[in-house]
């Protein structure tokens, strides 16, 4: 029997980058906040120091900062006739667990997504009619996210500026910036920090695609290209270029990351109590199950409580805040029989991808010397920059160089034909190691009636619960783009000096056995109408008006970029709505 | 080969910049095709030079332990990427020393690639010193190897290597530095006359009080064994 504690203002389910974001927010308002989080806490100083935050085999192969698996796995399958079965080792993408959350482990490229993004379906239908979308597949299920770029702006500036994102722009207030990126989305001013140095790979792509005429810029970073002091008071050290970025935590407090810019502003607050180790089982609903009560948890000693609250957040990863809403029996799940039912509806993904550039001996590339976001990039082939009309596909990809690390396990790049082990094997890698430039795609991932979230019929997790089925391909129209761009990668391959060029961009089917992206989206999105999404324009479930889901899940579909920095401006701007809007008067803040 | 050569030239410059280091030295060098002469370099750290530059050895001994009164820094053994570099900052005012200014300007650039060459050669023993108070090198132990929460400094072995062996070529070691020496030069950087790494020792200078400072010098200070012997186990 669950112990009942007294009850407490707001419960944030998840201590990551929403919930430690959400917290500081609304602890500043007064109201007395607990954040749950199922993993451990940990701290720069002492958890994340070196040697022992450079042990490659323990982070990136067995994947220590993962969500435990063996406790709550996922099921995978690629479409509805097949049987699910559990990811036993994370490879595709890398779910976070632990004080921080997965916006410890990431590597901090930081974009923003672009206006047509948030108005993806009409922006479709406006510029290429209303048949073009089915023309491309007649499965996808696009949507417009119900709140717009201009909106979202000044939350985009404000969460910039926490993390100290680093970068040129390119556009301010309509004024194309010389060195930033032209197709970017107007933003009010200058980013807090100059880009990044720019690396020897990163200035070959540059010479590269200025030959073909592209537009290259700087990647946007949230490693520090120098000291910095964020508007709530804590401070960020220049990043050295270690090399150990994505899978890792920052040793040298230049990521930010909620342990440098969040977590110490929240942690010394008497109205804000952190619980590890407390696993979320579900959010508990009165009898009409419009208004939740609060949640049921189990702590570290495995002590079942219940801890009452006015207002719940669900700030886990994305796929878990889909789990939450399942458990929980909030919103109606989804059916792909029928289409109907909203929960687990339109999940995507990421398309990556990338050629590898061999080059001469001469060439030394020194990607040891990196950091998570050490890009030089363009956008021509972004989104919808491009004329598709004639194309058969919507969506793009970016193309750059951005080389996160040589770290010897994982980074030992061969040309196609070379043995897969032996002598020769490796006499190619000592020969290549340092003279291969990866030139990556990372793009849209387009939402699909056929790919959808819901509970495994079959498999429990630790708790006894059911534990997640993801179901997901890519639409042919995301193949289609991809190889398209890769045509265009392997002409860039070229014009940089290599020589040999292998072709890469996105294949069917999806696998779960080879890293392509931690970018998970949707499953709980938001819109305009109740039938076609979970939550509303602030995030806030049409169906329990005192909860709300933050994060990725919220996504329509995916767009373009890395969506770290666009998680940040929505979290910003739902906490704008609850502060001013739900706490005046709680309940529905849009009238389905 | 004659396309090769412009590139490779332009491969060291960029990415010297790109690890975030006043790396300027470092072109130069890789630039420079002659062989550094440690015999050279021996007979002007015994000599001086004919210009006018004394002999290192008046200070840093022959073998680069100079005296043990932590006035002058241990340099047997460090990296001669390191030992160059601080003299050409001393030669631009980038590092400040009324004693080390001058005699860096005296010196060529081919007399500090040679004694750089030779000191970084020498493996010498270490000089018996008495020990600081065990409390106080505890603490500079848990400042060298975790950091501080608090001051949200980080552990000084991330870059300085385990033990304080040094992270050859750019980054000195630490391990049998002299605890005088290094508490001078943490106040240099926090007061502003070391202009060397402005973005990470100063950075992290100022984050440490007075005791802190006291801690990891005497810390570093007995830390047993050679940099040499660290490093190649």
């Amino acid at each position: 029997m669950a112990q009942r504690l007294k009850p407490v203002d707001v419960v944030t389910i998840g201590v990551g980058l929403t919930g430690s974001l959400a917290a500081l927010e609304l602890a500043k308002t007064g109201l007395k906040v607990v954040g749950l989080e199922r993993g451990a806490p940990r701290f720069t100083v002492p958890d994340f120091q070196s040697p022992a935050i450079h042990d490659e085999l323990r982070f990136s192969i067995r994947k220590a900062m993962m969500q435990d698996n063996v406790k709550v796995p996922v099921t995978f399958r690629n479409n509805s006739d097949e049987t699910a079965l559990p990811i036993r080792r994370w490879e595709s993408f890398l779910p976070g667990q632990g004080l921080g959350g997965a916006f410890v482990h990431w590597n901090g490229q930081s974009f923003r997504f672009q206006v047509a993004d948030f108005i993806y379906k009409t922006h479709i239908e406006q510029r290429y009619g209303k048949t073009f979308l089915n023309a491309c597949g007649p499965e996808l299920t696009i949507q417009d996210w119900g709140v717009t770029y201009d909106e979202l702006e000044p939350h985009f500036d404000r969460f910039e500026y926490l993390l100290g994102v680093c970068g040129k722009a390119g556009n301010i207030k309509g004024q194309i910036q010389p060195g930033g990126n032209p197709f970017e989305a107007p933003r009010a001013r200058e980013y807090p920090n100059p880009p990044m140095k720019e690396t020897y790979f990163g200035a070959l792509f540059r010479k590269g695609v200025e030959q073909l005429g592209y537009h290259p810029y700087p990647q946007p970073s949230a490693n520090l290209s120098r000291p910095y002091r964020n508007p709530e008071g804590l401070d960020l050290q220049q990043c050295v270029f270690c090399g150990f970025c994505e899978r890792y935590a920052c040793e040298h407090f230049a990521k930010a990351s909620p342990q440098t810019v969040i977590l110490p502003a929240l942690l010394n607050r008497p109205n804000y109590e952190l619980r590890t180790n407390c696993e979320v089982l579900r959010i508990n609903l009165d009898s009409t199950r419009k208004k939740a009560t609060g949640v049921t948890y189990v702590d570290g000693s495995g002590a079942e409580y219940e801890q009452p609250a006015e207002l719940v957040l669900i700030t886990a990863f994305p796929l878990n805040n889909v789990r939450m809403l399942l458990l929980s029996g909030i919103g109606e799940p989804y059916d792909p029989k029928t289409g109907t039912g909203v929960v687990g509806r339109n999940y995507t993904y990421q398309t990556t991808g990338g050629a590898t550039v061999f080059m001469d001996e001469s060439i030394n590339v020194n990607p040891f010397m990196s950091s998570g976001a050490p890009g030089t990039m363009i956008d021509d082939f972004s989104g919808d920059n491009f004329d598709h009309s004639q194309l058969g596909f919507i969506g793009g990809q970016y193309i750059g160089s951005i080389m996160t690390n040589g770290r010897p396990i994982e980074f030992h790049p061969t040309p196609p034909g070379t043995p897969k082990w032996g002598l020769e094997w490796k006499r190619a890698v000592a020969r290549h190691y340092n003279h291969t430039i990866l030139v990556q795609q990372h793009g849209t991932s387009t939402a699909s009636r056929l790919n959808y979230l819901d509970l495994d019929p079959s498999y429990k997790d630790a708790w006894g619960q059911p534990v997640l089925r993801m179901t997901f391909d890519f639409p042919e129209n995301d193949i289609r783009m991809s190889q398209y761009v890769a045509d265009k990668v392997v002409e860039i391959g070229r014009a940089m000096g290599g020589k040999i060029v292998v072709r890469g961009g996105t294949k069917r089917p999806y696998t779960t056995t080879q890293y392509q992206s931690t970018h998970n989206a949707g499953g709980a999105i938001m819109g305009s109408d109740p039938k076609t999404s979970v939550v509303n324009r602030y995030q806030q479930c049409w169906d329990v008006p005192n909860v709300f889901s933050l994060g990725a899940s919220a996504f329509p579909q995916n767009g373009t970029y890395n969506y770290s920095v666009t998680i940040g401006a929505l979290t910003y701007w739902a906490l704008d709505a609850i502060k001013n809007k739900y706490l005046k008067a709680p309940g529905p803040l849009v009238q389905a | 080969m004659m396309l090769a050569r412009p590139l490779h030239a332009a491969a060291a410059g960029i990415m010297a910049i790109a690890l975030g280091l006043a790396w300027n030295a470092s072109a130069q060098m890789l630039g420079d095709t002659r062989k550094h002469d440690s015999k050279r370099g021996a007979v002007i750290a015994a000599q001086g030079t004919a210009a006018g530059a004394p002999a290192c050895a008046e200070c840093h001994a022959f073998n680069g332990t100079s005296d043990g009164s932590g006035a002058f820094p241990r340099i047997a053994g460090q990296s001669a990427y390191y030992l160059a570099k601080q003299m050409h900052d001393f030669t631009s005012n980038v590092r400040v020393s009324a004693v080390m200014s001058p005699i860096a300007k005296a010196l060529t650039p081919d007399d500090i690639a040679d004694a750089a060459a030779y000191y970084a050669g020498v493996n010498a023993p270490f000089l018996p010193l008495r020990n600081s108070d065990p409390a106080l090198i505890k603490r500079g132990e848990e400042l060298a190897k975790v950091g501080s929460a608090s001051d949200a400094i980080q552990a000084c072995d991330n870059c300085h290597g385990p033990g304080g062996a040094g992270e050859s070529p750019a980054i000195p070691y630490l391990a049998g530095q002299y605890a005088p020496y290094i508490v001078f030069e943490l106040q240099m950087w926090q007061r502003g006359f070391r202009k060397s790494s402005p973005e990470a020792m100063a950075a992290v200078a100022k984050r440490l009080n007075d005791q802190e400072i006291a801690a990891v010098a005497a810390y570093y200070q007995q830390v047993p064994g050679s940099a040499k012997a660290k490093t190649s186990d």
